[in-house]
């Protein structure tokens, strides 16, 4: 008596349960229940595509066999013309990236064309976490020599400091052992920049004279002072203030104008 | 015979290692972070093939790479010596048998490399010192570093062993009979 007075409560919660599982499935947006159609179909499809597969086989049998004959032949057909494609596809990659580079080249002849330049390309970056060195593509006998400038499309990007045959080694600003002497192009302030650890693409500006108005946004370049780097070439731009106790102590952060991880081509200034 | 093949595989898997660090670890990198295998390399020589070959091997292939991509000649060469050498001394001493001896190791060896070299640039060209992002940098190296003989630690056993039996079946014998 016991147990069917059990088995019947049991029964009564099921129904229960059940019945307020229907009434909010039916109340549920079926758009909202979309995702739980993609599952069972996910399920139910291939078994039913194949089915239906094994269906037309045996309701067809006759034209089946010769269609597949065609269908094989259409198929090499469509393969060769695809490789064909990829093939011209590449064509048209390779050509596109000689364009970029031939017009990076052009834009950056235009825009130094004071100076007598010769192009090339970054074959080597330094591989340690302490330095910024990177290796070129030109060297003796393009006549490349020690302390050259090296510059690319938005600003100054380090010099020469030793050669071979073919290629050069070249110290970048952002080096820690770089040092560069600047103005800061609208105030004529004259600053040091040298390259930190902290961040790539950041120098740090030093010896800021103390009657000095340093601004954010300021754009800095080269003074030619020095002998190595000619003067005017940006440098890049005051992107923070460092005030200390002491006003001679005081530095500046700059955003250079290059960005480094994204340099591939550069100009050498030969005269 | 056997020497020279392992001397000439020693050789290549310094160059798989350059270009390992100028290629994939440009972009495989912990917060613009590269580890420096060379140090694991040279540690590896001098723990396992021994008789002064790790100093050599670290002399010359850090001149290599300062003639490569260095700002100055010789000292990647004269650092990497000295791994060589403490490899030597830390196989005399302790035993290369625990991974995590081995874990440790790598880590001194690495902060030991990384010092020397900045401060001997510190010296050379004279420039300010950054204790902070430099400390930063070497702790993720020395991890990184640390990670990659977690990783590679069964086939620097395997290797080394080999190697061991080439340039050190002398010396054993020597120790115990």
């Amino acid at each position: 008596m016991y147990r069917n007075k059990k088995t019947g409560m049991i029964g009564i919660m099921i129904t229960i349960v059940i019945l307020i599982l229907t009434v909010v499935l039916s109340n549920i947006d079926v758009q909202k229940m979309s995702y739980l159609e993609n599952a069972f179909n996910a399920f139910v499809m291939p078994i039913q595509n194949g089915l239906t597969y094994l269906k037309n086989k045996i309701e067809g049998n006759s034209s089946f066999f010769t269609d597949i004959n065609k269908l094989q032949e259409e198929n090499e057909e469509l393969k060769r013309k695809n490789s064909e494609l990829e093939q011209t596809l590449r064509e048209f990659e390779i050509v596109k990236a000689e364009n970029e580079t031939l017009k990076e080249y052009v834009n950056l002849k235009d825009k130094y064309q004071n100076y007598q330049t010769v192009p090339a390309y970054i074959i080597n970056k330094d591989i340690t976490n302490y330095n910024q060195m990177i290796v070129i593509n030109v060297g003796e006998k393009d006549g490349i020599k020690a302390d050259m400038t090296v510059i690319a499309d938005q600003g100054l990007v380090g010099h020469v400091i030793s050669t071979t045959q073919t290629t050069a080694k070249v110290q970048t600003i952002i080096d820690t052992a770089s040092s560069v002497s600047c103005n800061i192009s609208t105030s004529r302030e004259p600053i040091i920049v040298t390259g930190t650890l902290e961040r790539d693409s950041t120098l740090r500006a030093s010896y800021i004279p103390t009657d000095a108005t340093i601004l954010e946004d300021d754009k800095v370049e080269t003074s030619g002072i020095g002998g190595i780097y000619p003067k005017g070439i940006p440098i890049g731009t005051i992107r923070e203030v460092v005030s200390t106790k002491n006003i001679t102590d005081r530095y500046a952060y700059v955003e250079t104008a290059v960005d480094f991880k994204k340099l591939e081509t550069v100009l050498v200034i030969t005269k | 015979m056997k020497k020279f093949f392992s001397i000439l595989g020693l050789i290549l898997t310094f160059f798989m290692i350059y270009f390992l660090q100028a290629n994939f670890f440009t972009w495989f990198h912990i917060a613009g972070v590269k580890p420096n295998l060379f140090v694991v390399f040279i540690l590896f020589i001098g723990l396992f093939v021994g008789n002064k070959l790790g100093f050599v091997f670290g002399l010359m292939l850090g001149i290599y790479l300062d003639l490569l991509i260095g700002k100055t000649v010789g000292i990647s060469g004269f650092m990497l010596g000295i791994i060589g050498l403490i490899g030597e001394y830390l196989d005399k001493n302790f035993s290369k048998d625990s991974r995590i001896t081995l874990i440790f190791m790598v880590m001194g060896s690495t902060a030991i490399y990384e010092l020397g070299q900045y401060f001997f640039q510190i010296l050379r060209w004279k420039f300010d010192i950054e204790i902070l992002p430099f400390i930063t940098t070497l702790m993720v190296e020395v991890i990184f570093n640390a990670v990659l003989v977690i990783i590679l630690y069964p086939l620097i056993q395997k290797v080394g062993n080999g190697l061991e039996k080439v340039f050190k079946s002398k010396s054993v014998l020597t120790r115990y009979f």
